[in-house]
């Protein structure tokens, strides 16, 4: 230790140097992404007049928050002027429903895998493990026939379909990854003491699959809030999500560009994730890095 | 009633046989120890009996009943783990009348089960914590708790001391043994550990690839061991081979061991007639650390079973009741054990007696018992 201290010692105002360059990259690098954030909410809270007047980075003179009220309540999509709060309530119609059967089926679909070695269970996860990859665009079109013959095309329960279809693969992936770490003698215990598939699955496997359901719904609700595409395809008017309805928003080309109001719509659709991660990013980390029982 | 069969039991993964003709029955009330190397098929085969797996052939019989495609929960059987298994969102009590609660028995009658278990294996204090708050020790208790409180006819255990510390495998070892005399109950117990499987068994049955090597009574598998493979697996430390030659000593057989050009020739004592077809040929002599010792009293008397021989000492260890005394015989090292107080220093030349009523003979090829 003393040997080492005294080597450094020579070369100290070297390290310092490089030091304080690495932090000022480090910095340049954290107002890259910060400043975009702190113009948005900046904006948000300024009033019109102050922004035609005002520069684009300056603090907001009066904090205001009428264009987020605007925004929630009276903001225009399309011919409708009821603001953003009917999206915000299809997003969330849509994103729960799918985000907890994806995650309940991906688990079972990872019990199965690990638990119950059907034959063919290789062939299955590795099928689910290429639906992983396959691009959005790509399902679109074989997507809308099948929504239109069972006749769920532009509606909310159809939007759900098409999420879970898509996030199986991913919720499996995680649940599989999971479940493979758990020692096979607990179903083996359960069996011998006369439980079956569910109940094993109910009483013994969920119960301890706390840090791999976070990580299934964190993952699941924000693709699915976030997502464009698909709420772009299958639904129309009245129950787009709120994705779809915040560019209808922000991309209106009449009258006069209401920039705080957009500004405060793209805060709004972002805020439900951020929230996710505050309440549950503990856990989402906690999750991936798991282990699970010890022997 | 609870007796159980194994019938030319087969187990094959695709190509790959696990377990070749397994043939092993067993009284009501006895305990059967399966000893064998990691992956020798002890885990299978018990899997096979409990119902986790299905066999590829054969038949398995608990009493007069055919278990074969009865489901594991129908075969009243309870199986401690390697791992404990508990279920580590339950806490003990939980964990015990897990089983019981699934068969729908009543919730005063399993409070009562418990309570009984409990007392039986002084796990009282634990009955309310989770898995995660047991130690070691304490997790196995549970595990046994599990097993007993179903009051099943066969019990299965699967390595269950092998994830503790020495001290307590012992102290647990002589607790499961305790409990088997007081219950009478039938036990198959799966472990690698030879010194467990002598001390528990009624019955041992040595396992090695799949392939059941002997099955018989403690005493029998130490002292006449089918193959070399029994010989080298049961004891410690492990018997010693050395390679030599049945020869005829003016009408009485012996054996010759090479050493330069001073040979040891050690005459048997009541050689069986299954010796007569070796006489001229090589034999691997097959002796115990304990059949050969210090000079014992009496040895030179004629007739004795001992018989003398010197060799000089490579090394010795210590282990305080009995010191390991290392020599070397035709470039094999062989140990004898020997008295601590009659224990020669290294490098000294010492008489050493062995004990020619306890030996085994094995043919080199086939390494099989003469
Ligand atoms: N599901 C399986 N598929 C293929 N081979 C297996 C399977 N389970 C066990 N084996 C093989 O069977 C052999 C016996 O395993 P096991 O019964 O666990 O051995 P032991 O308990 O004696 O250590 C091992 O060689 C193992 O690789
Ligand atoms: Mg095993």
């Amino acid at each position: 230790m003393a040997d080492l201290q005294q080597y450094s010692h020579g070369a100290g105002w070297k390290n310092a140097v490089l030091r304080g360059l690495l932090y000022l990259v480090l910095i340049l690098f954290a107002l890259y992404y910060l400043f975009p954030l702190f113009v948005m909410v900046s904006t948000s809270l300024k009033s019109l007049t102050e922004i035609r007047e005002g520069s684009l980075i300056s603090l907001p003179r009066v904090i205001t928050f009428d264009a987020w009220t605007y925004a929630w309540n009276d903001a225009c999509v399309g011919v409708t002027c009821s603001g953003i709060k009917v999206y915000f309530w299809n997003s969330v119609k849509m994103a729960i429903p799918a985000v907890l059967i994806s995650t309940f089926l991906g688990a079972i679909n990872g019990y199965a895998l690990t638990k119950f070695r059907f034959k063919g269970a290789n062939v299955v996860f590795a099928l689910l493990l290429f639906g992983c990859f396959i691009p959005f665009q790509v399902v679109l079109l074989p997507m809308s026939q099948v929504l239109g013959k069972l006749g769920l095309a532009s509606s909310t329960p159809g939007l759900v379909m098409v999420h879970v279809v898509y996030g199986l693969c991913f919720t499996t992936l995680f649940f599989r990854n999971y479940y493979v770490s758990i020692p096979d003698e607990l179903v083996k215990a359960a069996t011998i003491d006369g439980a079956g598939f569910f109940t094993i699955f109910w009483r013994i496997i969920l119960p301890i699959s706390t840090p791999i359901i976070v990580v299934s719904v964190i993952w699941q609700f924000t693709q699915i809030w976030n997502d464009f595409l698909f709420g772009a395809s299958f639904s129309s008017g009245d129950n787009a999500p709120m994705t779809v309805a915040l560019n209808n928003i922000v991309n209106t080309t009449t009258g006069v560009k209401a920039y705080n109001v957009d500004m405060a719509t793209a805060l709004l659709t972002g805020l439900p994730t951020l929230l996710v991660y505050v309440l549950a990013g503990k856990y989402f980390v906690r999750g991936l890095t798991a282990g699970s029982v010890k022997g | 009633m609870s007796s159980l069969t194994l019938d030319k039991v087969r187990k094959a993964y695709g190509p790959v046989e696990v377990l070749k003709e397994i043939n092993l029955a067993i009284e009501d009330g006895e305990f059967l120890v399966l000893v064998g190397p990691s992956g020798c098929g002890k885990s299978t085969l018990l899997n096979l009996i409990a119902g986790l797996e299905s066999s590829s052939g054969g038949e398995i019989r608990i009493g007069d009943r055919v278990i074969n495609d009865v489901h594991p929960k129908d075969r009243n059987i309870a199986m401690v783990f390697q791992s404990y298994a508990l279920y580590p969102n339950m806490t003990v009590r939980k964990n015990i009348t897990f089983g019981l609660e699934i068969r729908r028995v009543s919730a005063e009658e399993r409070d009562k089960a418990v309570a009984s278990v409990a007392k039986l294996l002084q796990i009282e204090p634990l009955l309310d914590r989770k898995p995660a708050q047991l130690s070691g020790g304490q997790r196995q208790r549970v595990a046994m708790g599990r097993a007993l409180v179903r009051n099943p006819d066969i019990f299965l255990f699967d390595e269950p001391l092998s994830n503790l510390d020495a001290k307590l495998r012992v102290d647990m070892r002589t607790e499961i043994k305790k409990l088997h005399q007081r219950l009478g109950a039938t036990i198959v117990y799966v472990t690698h550990d030879q010194i467990e499987a002598m001390t528990l068994a009624s019955r041992i049955a040595v396992m090695k690839d799949g392939i059941l090597q002997q099955f018989d009574t403690p005493q029998r598998i130490y002292e006449h061991p089918n193959n070399m493979f029994v010989a080298g697996f049961i004891g410690s430390p492990s018997m010693n081979f050395i390679h030599a030659k049945l020869i005829s000593d003016n009408g009485r057989l012996a054996i010759s061991i090479e050493r330069g050009s001073n040979p040891i020739v050690l005459p048997l004592k009541d050689a069986p007639e299954s010796y007569n077809a070796y006489v001229g040929k090589d034999v691997v002599f097959g002796i115990r650390p304990e059949g050969l010792t210090h000079k014992r009293t009496g040895s030179e008397e004629p007739g004795s079973q001992y018989v003398n021989f010197d060799s000089k000492v490579e090394v010795i260890e210590p282990t305080g009741a009995d010191t390991m005394t290392v020599i070397e015989i035709g470039g094999k090292e062989i140990v004898a054990r020997v008295r601590p107080d009659r224990a020669p220093h290294p490098g000294e030349t010492m008489t050493f007696s062995a004990d020619m009523s306890q030996i085994s003979l094995f043919d080199p090829v086939t390494e099989l018992r003469i």
